[in-house]
């Protein structure tokens, strides 16, 4: 099928139609690549609950408890990472600087709710504050997941 | 940085072109997912693979994963300047064409 297997072919002889489609095919491609990377929309609910349930779990006040937690979170957030790898099927440099604000951006946010929830939990000893922190997680995650989704699709679709 | 413009006859068959487009924007991709990108069967992306590799465009990396042998696809750096050079050529001769043909339509008398 192949058309143009002439070894010394100059560009002068590539007619322009004949270039410019080759640029559209390469959109194509870009796009299919694109909306492969987009993870499906449970994807980030699933990391949103991980975080929520490590965070509202604090309001039970258990030590051991907290630390399974953490353990659950760190294993289901790899596991879920190392699905994701095996379903898009390719390697790619995840961070730039606009995924990297928005992950840190994402951490920051969390730390504050997390900061927030301890003061109102443990100094002045309101109950539900850890609760509500993870029910809040929840979405926190979910938008800077599909923003960074975004973000990636966009500079693939760039192809940069 | 612009990328000097390059025709290469090699990256230029569309489905090397495909493979390539895909290739360049990510570190690696395996074979499966290249050959869905391009929907052709495994014989025919084995040949184009093959043609890259020779030219040093394309580097194949096996991988034994329980059980089953994993094929990931990468360019190299060499197959990375290949396919800009070549972008930047077919954006050449598409942006010539354009000036050609308005200068062409600004000649015409009315």
């Amino acid at each position: 099928m192949e058309s143009h297997e002439s070894p010394d072919r100059a560009p002068a002889e590539v007619a322009p139609g004949e270039a410019a489609s080759a640029i559209s095919a390469i959109g194509g491609s870009r796009s299919w690549l694109a909306d492969r990377i987009i993870a499906p929309c449970w994807y980030h609910l699933a990391f949103g609950l991980l975080a929520g349930g490590v965070i509202a779990e604090a309001e039970i006040r258990s030590w051991t408890l907290f630390a399974w937690s953490v353990a659950a979170y760190t294993v289901g957030c790899g596991a879920l990472g190392w699905w994701n790898q095996r379903r898009v099927g390719v390697a790619m440099k995840y961070f730039d600087a606009r995924t990297r604000a928005v992950f840190a951006g994402h951490v920051l946010a969390l730390s504050a709710l997390i900061a927030f929830a301890c003061w109102l939990g443990l100094d002045r000893g309101a109950h539900g504050a850890f609760l509500a922190a993870g029910v809040l997680a929840v979405p926190l995650t979910v938008v800077a997941g599909r923003w960074t989704d975004n973000l990636l699709r966009a500079r693939l679709q760039a192809g940069q | 940085m612009t990328t000097a413009a390059r025709f290469d006859e090699i990256v230029h068959a569309p489905n090397r072109l495909q493979i390539c487009a895909i290739l360049s924007a990510v570190s690696s991709a395996e074979f499966a997912t290249v050959r869905e990108g391009l929907g052709v069967a495994d014989s025919v992306l084995s040949k184009h693979v093959r043609v890259l590799h020779e030219a040093g465009y394309l580097d194949v990396h096996k991988s034994t994963s329980a059980s089953r042998v994993r094929t990931s696809l990468s360019l190299t750096r060499a197959g990375r300047a290949a396919y800009d050079g070549h972008l930047a050529a077919l954006r050449a001769i598409v942006t010539n064409e354009a000036f050609d043909a308005s200068a062409h339509h600004a000649a015409m008398p009315n």
